[in-house]
């Protein structure tokens, strides 16, 4: 994919800006891929969303098993990246993207072209780069060896998938520029999650390292991360700061949505109350336009398949209960004004047939 | 503009399947409004192929016996109707359990509240909002109540992104077939 590739390839430049500029686009490429994701429900998991936040547990140990992360787990001085600490040159290549590329492992895996060929290039690509790290070695075990051990100080934390995901996400952080918190911490528990594939929460400077907290930091992290998720899907979200201002948001969108398919569902039981002739011109209509997703095209093939049904519209207004359709129509007035100027027009469209021009000028309106 | 267009594509072919084997019954605007909200939604969940907890919840409820759409939701699952019919069971004992737990729940927390009193600290307020409005957010959802959080907002990102679809294509149908009549 052309995420590895421009990983590797900018993996040798070293200046502070292009690496800033890159991070910038990756984190951009990244929610690309996320909404791609989204959108595309891939039929090779349950959920995109779940899948790109929940690893199964071989391939959530191969992401353990990339240098990257692995450099990362085992440093003991994992130097934020504009340090100039000696040994940090060799990771800086490397270091610039040390979420991205483990997200990005997860976002190609899942895509459609994704397969194991992206992650050993990916692993490829960043390995010629510092090897002075034996600790990378010794996790580049087989997977099946690796759960068999257990010096975990963590016996709580069970779940791979869970801690994977939280490394990642310490991972994040520490290049936001947290690291200073957990670089001391870090370093009493390095020894313990180098051997390990199951890299646990890493405890922070001042915080409780009991099994219960680190479980229920592991759970919080979690549902901010999918927080965030929601924040970059909901129009007008990332801006706001604070839970419960999100969630409102959220709640408002929903409900909107929610309301707009009632809406929508009305008015289309009041255009076409025959709708078993008309399917079929509508479906190729709408085939085609939504593969362009393009309005305008839809009128010229509806125009010729829509013209024998003129003689059948003469009649349904008489059909139509107009005292029953105004009564939901004035009840949710205060909901969405595009919706009701044209209920209207279509009322008036019913009662005489003069006003199809004014209801074609408030759709295109509307649109 | 998002590139679901296929997720689009399924959505309108089961939707228009689900409109073509339910009869119309032509006697009143709301019935019909009910029947053609009530394929798409089901058109919508079934796209999931029962992978999502909303999916299977709104499907289940839709198809309730006793609840005056049932025939409605038979017919349009028509020949399908076998397999989220299967899926349900499980939920909807997984459901039971989980209302008795929460219920529980509840009630303890209602105690533990009564001897804290009154709770003055930022945090705390914080946390109550933030508990009421995914309260809120659980009513909203399909099947929203038997989620923990964590499932709570991964069902949320499924069904907004669904909703989105479905609003788009019955927007688009229905200004194509007003253009047409034109």
């Amino acid at each position: 994919m052309e995420l590895n590739a421009g990983t590797g390839g900018n993996g040798s430049h070293k200046t502070a800006s292009e690496r800033d500029e890159v991070a910038a686009l990756e984190s951009l490429q990244f929610t690309d891929e996320i909404r791609r994701l989204m959108s595309a429900p891939g039929g090779d998991n349950a959920s995109s969303f779940t899948a790109l936040l929940e690893l199964p547990a071989p391939q959530a140990v191969q992401l353990i098993q990339s240098p990257d992360s692995a450099k990362l787990i085992a440093a003991p001085a994992p130097a934020p990246a504009p340090a100039p600490a000696p040994n940090v040159d060799d990771f800086r290549g490397s270091f610039q993207f040390p979420f991205n590329c483990g997200l990005i492992d997860r976002a190609a895996r899942f895509s459609v072209f994704a397969g194991d060929g992206n992650i050993n290039g990916n692993n490829k690509s960043n390995s010629p780069e510092p090897t002075s790290y034996n600790s990378s070695a010794s996790l580049q075990k087989p997977v099946k060896s690796e759960p068999a051990e257990t010096e975990s100080s963590q016996p709580l934390v069970s779940d791979p998938t869970v801690e994977n995901r939280s490394v990642k996400r310490k991972d994040r952080e520490k290049v936001k520029g947290s690291s200073k918190k957990s670089k001391t911490s870090a370093k009493e528990s390095s020894d313990d999650a180098e051997k390990l594939p199951y890299v646990h929460v890493r405890a922070r400077r001042g915080q409780a390292t009991d099994s219960h907290s680190l479980a229920e930091r592991a759970r919080r992290e979690k549902i901010n991360a999918r927080m965030k998720l929601l924040q970059d899907l909901v129009p007008g979200c990332s801006k706001i700061s604070g839970t419960a201002l999100v969630l409102d948001e959220i709640i408002n969108h929903v409900q909107s949505l929610q309301r707009q398919v009632e809406f929508l569902s009305m008015r289309l039981a009041a255009v076409n109350p025959r709708i078993d002739f008309n399917l079929d011109s509508v479906f190729t209509a709408e085939s085609g336009s939504l593969m362009d997703s393009n309005f305008s095209g839809m009128v010229i093939p509806m125009m010729w398949p829509e013209v024998q049904l003129n003689g059948n519209r003469q009649q349904y207004p008489q059909q139509l209960h107009l005292d029953a359709f105004q009564q939901p129509v004035s009840g949710r007035e205060e909901v969405c004004n595009s919706y009701i100027t044209p209920e209207n027009s279509l009322l008036s469209y019913d009662s005489s047939g003069n006003s199809a021009s004014l209801h074609s000028n408030q759709l295109k309106m509307e649109l | 503009m998002r590139p679901h267009s296929s997720l689009k594509q399924e959505f309108l072919k089961e939707w228009i399947k689900g409109l073509q084997r339910c009869s119309f019954p032509k006697k009143s605007i709301l019935e019909r409004k009910k029947a053609i909200k009530l394929s798409a939604d089901i058109a919508m969940a079934s796209a999931r192929n029962g992978t999502t907890c909303w999916s299977r919840a709104l499907i289940s409820s839709a198809a309730k016996d006793g609840s005056d759409n049932n025939h409605l939701v038979k017919q349009i699952l028509g020949p399908e109707s076998d397999r989220p019919a299967v899926e349900n069971k499980a939920p909807a004992r997984q459901a039971s359990v989980c209302k008795k737990i929460l219920k529980r729940s509840c009630r303890i927390r209602r105690r533990g509240r009564r001897k804290c009193g009154a709770a003055a600290a930022p945090s705390s307020i914080a946390k109550h909002l933030v508990k009421k409005r995914r309260q809120i957010l659980r009513s909203l959802i399909p099947g929203g109540e038997f989620m923990n959080e964590i499932c709570l907002i991964e069902e949320t990102l499924d069904y907004i992104t669904s909703l989105r679809v479905q609003v788009d294509v019955m927007r688009s149908l229905a200004t194509a077939s007003v253009r047409g009549t034109e």
